[in-house]
């Protein structure tokens, strides 16, 4: 459902008028909603409101084609919470060019100020967010999402896939600052050295 | 004396002494990654080319005597640029593996891609040499792929533990590093290779994805595991003891410490730990808080009179032993800490690098302190005379003693401080939790006489205290009390008595430690001997 958007000149001097234009809006909008059913109320959580593909909701873990884990248990994510939230555990790989992955990934989505900030900070693509936020259990620790359970979020989120690192490339601001210093303070340009 | 120039900065420095050694000694970071303080120079890797005026070509830091007048830039744009191209050869067959590689946040290859690199990759991966990856040798990890081939790791197996393990094989592009036949690493000291490696390459097992190193906090310690008295760093996070490194000291262990006093750790935090008193009502054991037990042995103590007896140990710190010592006068008692002769052993070494075979880190404090005083035997006699009422052990070494257990079993009230459940605990009435080395602040006098200090790295579990302050809790009750809160001043008081510790407190210790004289005769070491 399309949002309606009411513009209200804030600049009108006091008197009479504006307060009857309020009351005559507020009177409008109740005819409406009574009559009409064209109400701003929706009927939450049968209906849901539209999300943007880059909101950030409950995190995702992306799988490899068969089905493991992308990710290398490198802790960035965990490093770069603000929330402290996430707790992994490495394991062992048996492939030598992966050689580690998470044999815990735990997230404390009561704590997660979902900032996206893990995102951002992965290497691998492998966390993600999705568009999902109605976050409801019936205990605290059903909301310790394990890594199993955020590995196959990708099946079960219901509104798809949210903020992710494809459309923007994160690491960009931190290389160009690095490179600003490195001509800042040693005049050098990278690139292949002069012959 | 030559006077030099580096960086703007005028240095006089001793003759010999090599332009890197001079810039760190000020503070001037060149950077390197074959050049270590402690292993003979190799200059191979040319990541410490600096510039010298009037010399034709870009110098190694490494490996370039300081002379007089000479002027030395390490970041101007000849040098800056010499160090980015040689980052850049070593990482051309670089497999990049950071998010995997426990090295990372204490790589010198990482931080100096930052500080020095930066330039952009003109290999592509697939065209990499790939070698040997995640080869087992044992205690430790190689990843020959990560190698910069700067034979820090050899020059250690050659120079300090003698066994040569490492070499080189191939040439050019596709030279790695071996052991034999792709052998393990056999001596005692293989956890040091992983702190020489500069790079990834070789890295510990034990350690292997365990944590991330920037989560770790890094305390200033010393091993408690023999009498060298190795310093080292305590590395735990929350409260967790995860690695022990070691902390370079010139004077006692260089840079390096060996595996078994690296494990240590191991036993820090584990289900045998004591997290609280105990005592023992008829033929069961009753926990109690702490501060009933101690009030329950000073009435002991009280009844007892100079009727008791006092066994410190050579694990406990300075600090322990002095409170305990005061403790042993205020009572009367007897006291002494040989069992098992350690103060024989102190100097024995059981390899040719830094073991010894006294497994304790403060014998020579005991000495100091005059700990021997009427001798084990003497104190066994007494015991199985029956003239000892209370017997207060410091440490569990004397209920171990099988030669001990009938004079031990004439004793009404046997009071032992100990830090892990044990069997030989059992012939006890009552158990101190005591808190471990890493867990109170102290200082241990090394075989050397060099008395070091090493901080509270982690809490003690549950109710366990330092040693020292079981001993002050008996000392106040006992209408004795010490004007002390901390170890501190509990080491200021020590070295008001001590001879040879006047004048000494932390902030002159500091974490290298201070060497005293060497005693010409070594008091209890030529006294009667203990049990
Ligand atoms: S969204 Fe922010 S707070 Fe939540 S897990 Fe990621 S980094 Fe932590
Ligand atoms: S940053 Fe990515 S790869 Fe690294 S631990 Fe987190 S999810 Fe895994
Ligand atoms: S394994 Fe490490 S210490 Fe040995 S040569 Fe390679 S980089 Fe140097
Ligand atoms: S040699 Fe002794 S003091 Fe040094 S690390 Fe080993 S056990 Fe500890
Ligand atoms: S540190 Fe000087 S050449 Fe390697």
């Amino acid at each position: 459902m399309a949002t309606r958007i009411v513009t209200v000149d804030r600049n009108t001097r006091p008197g009479v008028g504006p307060i009857l234009l309020g009351m005559w809006i507020t009177l409008r909008n109740m005819l409406q909603t009574l009559f009409q059913r064209k109400g701003a109320t929706i009927q939450y959580p049968e209906e849901n409101r539209p999300v943007s593909t880059r909101y950030r909701g409950i995190h995702i873990l992306t799988v490899r084609q068969d089905g493991s884990p992308k990710c290398v248990a490198c802790y960035m994510c965990a490093t770069v919470c603000p929330a402290e939230c996430i707790y992994i555990e490495a394991g062992e790989r048996p492939e030598k060019s992966i050689e580690k992955y998470p044999t815990r990934f735990e997230i404390d989505l009561l704590r997660c100020v979902y900032c996206g900030f893990c995102v951002d900070a992965c290497p691998e693509e492998a966390i993600i967010m999705s568009r999902e936020n109605n976050l409801v259990g019936t205990t605290r620790a059903e909301l310790v999402i394990d890594r199993d359970r955020l590995m196959s979020r990708a099946e079960t989120a219901e509104h798809g896939a949210g903020y992710r690192p494809d459309e923007h490339d994160v690491r960009r601001p931190v290389r160009l600052a690095a490179l600003d210093r490195l001509s800042k303070e040693h005049g050098i340009v990278p690139g292949m050295p002069k012959r | 004396m030559p006077k030099f120039t580096i960086d703007g900065k005028e240095l006089e420095v001793a003759a010999g002494t090599t332009v890197i050694q001079a810039a760190s000694a000020a503070g001037i970071d060149i950077p390197h990654f074959c050049w270590h303080p402690d292993l003979p120079v190799d200059g191979n890797c040319r990541m410490c080319l600096v510039e010298v005026e009037k010399a034709p070509k870009l110098q190694i830091a490494c490996n370039t005597q300081v002379t007089e007048g000479m002027v030395v830039h390490t970041s101007s744009p000849k040098a800056a640029e010499a160090h980015r191209t040689t980052l850049e050869l070593l990482l051309i067959n670089h497999p990049i593996d950071c998010p995997v590689c426990d090295q990372a946040g204490e790589c010198y290859l990482q931080d100096q891609y930052m500080d020095h690199g930066l330039h952009d990759a003109q290999v592509e991966i697939e065209h990499k040499v790939h070698k040997r990856k995640v080869a087992n040798l044992g205690p430790i990890m190689l990843d020959a792929e990560r190698c910069v081939l700067c034979s820090r790791c050899l020059r250690f197996e050659r120079e300090v533990t003698g066994t040569n393990l490492l070499e080189f094989k191939n040439r050019g592009n596709r030279t790695e590093i071996t052991t034999f036949d792709g052998g393990p690493i056999t001596h005692e000291y293989a956890g040091n290779l992983a702190d020489v490696c500069p790079v990834g390459a070789l890295l510990s097992h034990d350690f292997r994805f365990k944590m991330r190193v920037w989560f770790l906090e890094q305390t200033e310690s010393v091993c408690g595991g023999c009498s060298t008295g190795c310093n080292t760093w305590i590395d735990a996070r929350d409260g967790e003891v995860q690695r022990i490194r070691p902390r370079r000291n010139v004077e006692v262990n260089k840079s390096w410490i060996c595996d078994p006093g690296r494990m240590l750790y191991k036993q820090f935090h584990v289900p045998e730990r004591l997290t609280g008193a105990r005592a023992k009502r008829g033929a069961n054991w009753e926990g109690v808080a702490l501060e009933a037990a101690i009030d329950e042995l000073a009435a002991k103590l009280g009844e007892a009179g100079s009727a008791s007896a006092f066994v410190a140990t050579p694990q406990a710190s300075n600090e322990d032993l002095f409170a305990f010592k005061a403790l042993a006068e205020a009572q009367g008692g007897q006291l002494d800490f040989r069992v098992g002769n350690p103060q024989d052993k102190l100097h024995v070494r059981i390899d040719e690098v830094l073991q010894r075979a006294d497994r304790n880190p403060n014998t020579q404090g005991c000495i100091d302190l005059g700990m021997g005083k009427d001798g084990v035997d003497a104190i066994l006699v007494a015991c199985r005379a029956g003239a000892v009422k209370a017997l207060v052990l410091q440490g569990p070494e004397l209920l171990r003693a099988a030669e001990a257990a009938d004079a031990i079993a004439k004793v009404p009230f046997v009071a032992v401080m100990a830090t892990h459940e044990e069997p030989a605990l059992a012939l006890a009435h009552l158990v101190l939790p005591a808190a471990l080395w890493v867990e109170a602040d102290g200082t241990y006098t090394n075989y050397q006489r060099r008395v070091q200090r090493a901080k509270k790295a982690v809490p003690a579990p549950g109710d366990a205290k330092p040693r020292f302050e079981l001993a002050l809790g008996l000392l106040r009750r006992r209408g004795h009390a010490l004007a002390v809160v901390s170890a501190r001043d509990l080491f200021v008081t020590l070295a008001k008595s001590v001879p040879d510790y006047t004048n000494l407190d932390y902030k002159a210790l500091g974490f290298g430690g201070r060497a005293l004289a060497t005693a010409p005769e070594r008091a209890g070491a030529s006294a009667p001997a203990g049990a």
